[in-house]
């Protein structure tokens, strides 16, 4: 069976979320691997919820919120861009590197939403399943 | 915990999502899961039909959640919770299961995956659901009555619909009198109506409107914000002329100030500073309140310890009074206008245009008070330098406006009107005197409104000369001023002769930095109110009951600002008339017992929406200013703070029952 990589997907409710709405009514495909969770703000996006995604065998996690100027909330993108470095640093050590994405898409990009949906997920591909996922089977 | 109710409801959306996702199989997969008492399926959730029967199962099953599978939540999520509050069950037990534009449509060719993907989206909102709770919807009531800041064109005329409308009004002015730029500029485009007889009318209508308290000469030093109620403090400047006022005139007469021999002189702030004016004055015959104000800063009673007492022994009315203080005031409304205007750009650093440097260089608005036959030179444009007749005149477009990004004394933007108030100047001062020359020197050439292009080619056709190039310096040759420019539409290189140079300067926002702060404003990048939205909601702000009005907003014409403030007139009185603000329950709260005033959240919140109240030591979250986005979640280090609706536990549970590995134990 085919690799196929399991994307948790946090997007904001103004931009990132119907940037995925706006590439899905344009019937602009992605992998059906990628799982968005809708939060109101990149802003409330918790590093644990990262961790908990890998401990949850997810292969990636990409997070998709308002271009930097642009947040509905003056500036919850910017530190959730932090708190994705943050992040990243953990999971390097983990061994997971490269798993963690963020980017940023307009309500009206859902071509954007979609390139990195694809891009990521094949970039996934090509760095193989959580290792995790073995470990906690295990 | 005891066990839910839950019920799914699967819409096939008329084929969209049942041509794809296998709907039988979602909802037998969704029976089977934790706490759903329902999994039912239907043609279109949204329908009428839909709709009864969601709220026929929820009454009959007594269900104390839902999740209905569909499309997007920007569609129907808000109709469906009002149904489902409507059928008795709290709005916020549901959720939506986004099965058309995250699995139809966007996996259309792989209906397989799209129904195991539809499967584990209803499965996470279940489960999000499970955790949910029910929150209370509640609402303040509006403080009637609304402020408006700002006694220019825009605030008249905002003030003027809403108190026809009922509503009272406060029209805060900071200067002695409204008015505001409109009654410098002479004629107004592309109608050359005297600018002053459209806007007297106005400014008389306010001042004697019952519904309108005028508070000139005053403030806004402070703001505070409760639900549904704005306190400003106003700080009402004394005058040091009374009521009694009878607006003879004497005490200008007779006040030594900036007369020839007087140590103190005093620019015309009316006059663009042309002409030089009194201590005591009145800026201009029409202004209201029709009060006289002495200017403490340049009178001899305050600058040379009481010195002179000439307009109070002159004054028949005994109107004067120096021990005037200077009085705060406190207004409570439910809604704030903002319409603090523009100011003209200083052109000063621009150091190639000799502004500043040479007296015959001037700006627009200086040129308006020159062509106003009330004006400082009675209507004839004259050289400053020696009050000569000026035979030619050149203007140059785009003075501090449309520079380089990021250039640290030209503005980015487009000013907006200053391409039309050349275009007016040119022809004012042609009907006036044919003979006279006038060239424009410009680099786009914007005449975009209504009649501006007819008004634009009729300067022309009276001989307005057009130059299109900017001038690299103006230089002064003996009695007259040089204009270095290249005309970049014959390549050739002028040397313009000119008596008067004039500067079309940019519009700025007047400097209000400690007004926005109070209202917890922003700026755009251009240094103007930032708008809720700048296409579709231009006059409201990102905070609740506070509308922008006019240049406040961005460089506008009058007509612009008439119909901008109107729109924002319009929302405010929507606002007020309301009666009442729900306030979003989506928004954060504190568990006092696990907070312990660290002040981090309050560091991060840029709403001011939490603080620490200094007796209990807790963080108390202002739901009128939280805007629930979260940022204070994160950085809690007790978790002390959730956003409702996005708490952790209600995250978690989604993230998990979307995972490919199941929850351990």
């Amino acid at each position: 069976m085919t690799f196929e990589p399991q994307i948790l997907a946090f997007c904001c409710n103004w931009c990132g979320y119907s940037a995925a709405d706006q590439a899905g009514a344009a019937k602009m495909e992605y992998p059906s691997g990628v799982k968005i969770v809708r939060l109101l703000c990149t802003g409330m996006m918790d590093p644990y919820y990262v961790l908990r995604a890998f401990e949850r065998g997810f292969d990636g996690v990409l997070v998709v919120g308002c271009h930097v100027g642009s947040c509905h909330y003056k500036s919850g993108n910017v530190q959730a861009r932090e708190q994705v470095e943050r992040v990243e640093q953990i999971v390097r050590a983990l061994g997971l590197d490269g798993r963690v994405t963020m980017t940023a898409a307009s309500a009206a990009e859902g071509n954007v939403f979609a390139e990195a949906a694809r891009s990521f997920s094949e970039k996934l591909r090509k760095l193989g399943p959580n290792p995790i996922r073995e470990v906690v089977a295990r | 915990m005891t066990a839910r109710k839950v019920g799914v409801f699967i819409c096939h959306c008329g084929g969209n999502i049942s041509d794809v996702v296998d709907v039988k199989d979602v909802r037998e997969f969704a029976a089977k899961l934790d706490d759903v008492a329902l999994a039912t399926d239907f043609r279109f959730a949204c329908s009428n039909e839909g709709q009864e029967r969601l709220q026929q199962e929820i009454r009959e099953r007594g269900l104390d959640g839902v999740v209905v599978a569909c499309c997007t939540p920007k569609m129907y999520e808000d109709m469906f919770r009002a149904k489902a509050g409507e059928a008795g069950m709290n709005p916020y037990l549901l959720e939506i299961a986004n099965i058309r534009e995250q699995c139809s449509y966007a996996h259309r060719h792989e209906p397989d995956k799209a129904t195991a993907k539809a499967k584990l989206l209803v499965k996470a909102q279940v489960e999000k659901v499970r955790k949910l709770r029910p929150l209370e919807v509640r609402t303040a009531p509006i403080q009637p009555g609304v402020a408006v800041i700002g006694g220019g064109i825009a605030g008249i005329h905002g003030s003027l619909l809403l108190a026809n409308l009922g509503h009272k009004v406060t029209l805060i002015e900071k200067s002695p009198t409204i008015g505001g730029n409109m009654a410098r500029t002479v004629k107004t485009f592309p109608t050359d109506d005297c600018a002053m007889c459209t806007l007297s009318p106005k400014m008389n209508e306010v001042y004697n409107h019952p519904n309108v308290t005028l508070l000139t000469y005053a403030e806004v030093v402070d703001a505070k914000r409760s639900p549904g109620k704005f306190t400003l403090t106003v700080e009402k400047k004394p005058r040091y002329v009374t009521d009694a006022c009878i607006g003879c005139n004497r005490c200008t007469e007779r006040c030594p100030v900036s007369t020839a021999k007087s140590p103190i002189q005093v620019e015309s702030e009316w006059e663009m500073g042309l002409s030089k004016r009194k201590a005591v004055y009145l800026p201009f015959p029409q202004a209201l309140p029709p009060l006289w104000t002495i200017d403490a800063d340049h009178c001899f009673y305050f600058q040379k310890k009481g010195s002179c007492r000439v307009c109070q022994t002159i004054c028949p009315a005994k109107a004067i009074d120096f021990t005037q203080k200077p009085e705060r005031v406190e207004v409570a409304v439910g809604a704030v206008l903002v319409a603090t205007g523009w100011k003209e750009y200083d052109p000063t650093p621009l150091a190639h245009y000799a502004y500043g440097r040479h007296p015959n260089v001037v700006t627009q608005l200086q040129f308006a008070r020159m062509l106003d036959s009330m004006g400082p030179t009675s209507g004839v444009v004259a050289k400053p330098s020696d009050g000569k007749p000026a035979d030619t005149i050149v203007m140059v477009q785009c003075v501090g406006s449309r520079g380089p990004p990021g250039d640290p004394v030209v503005h980015e933007y487009c000013s907006r009107v200053c391409c039309m108030v050349a275009v007016k100047h040119a022809q004012l001062l042609k009907k006036a005197r044919p003979e006279a020359e006038v060239y424009i020197l410009y680099n786009d050439l914007r005449a975009f409104g209504k009649g501006f292009e007819e008004y634009y080619a009729k300067s022309m056709e009276i001989g307005v000369k057009y130059v299109r190039g900017l001038p690299g310096r103006v230089r002064a040759d003996g009695e007259t001023l040089l204009v270095d420019v290249q005309d970049m539409n014959s390549g050739r290189r002028l040397a313009l002769p000119a008596d008067v140079v004039v500067l079309s300067a940019a519009m700025e926002p007047m400097p209000v930095d400690n007004l926005l702060a109070a209202l917890h404003l922003d700026k755009s990048p251009d240094g103007f109110v930032k708008e809720y939205h700048a296409k579709i909601n231009p006059t409201e702000t990102a905070v609740k009951g506070v509308f922008v009005a006019g240049c406040a907003q961005g460089p506008k014409d009058i007509t612009d600002t008439i119909a901008q403030a109107g729109s924002a007139a319009m929302s405010a009185a929507v606002f007020l008339g309301s009666g009442q603000m729900t306030l979003n329950p989506l928004v954060a709260e504190v568990d006092p017992a696990l907070c312990r005033a660290c002040d981090r959240c309050t560091e991060v919140c840029e709403f001011d929406a939490v603080r620490v109240d200094p007796q209990s030591l807790v963080a108390v979250i202002d739901e009128t200013a939280c805007e629930g986005c979260g940022k204070c979640t994160v950085v809690c280090p007790t978790a002390a703070i959730s956003v409702r609706q996005f708490t952790k536990p209600q995250i978690v549970a989604a993230i998990d029952a979307l995972a490919p590995l199941a929850v351990a134990p």
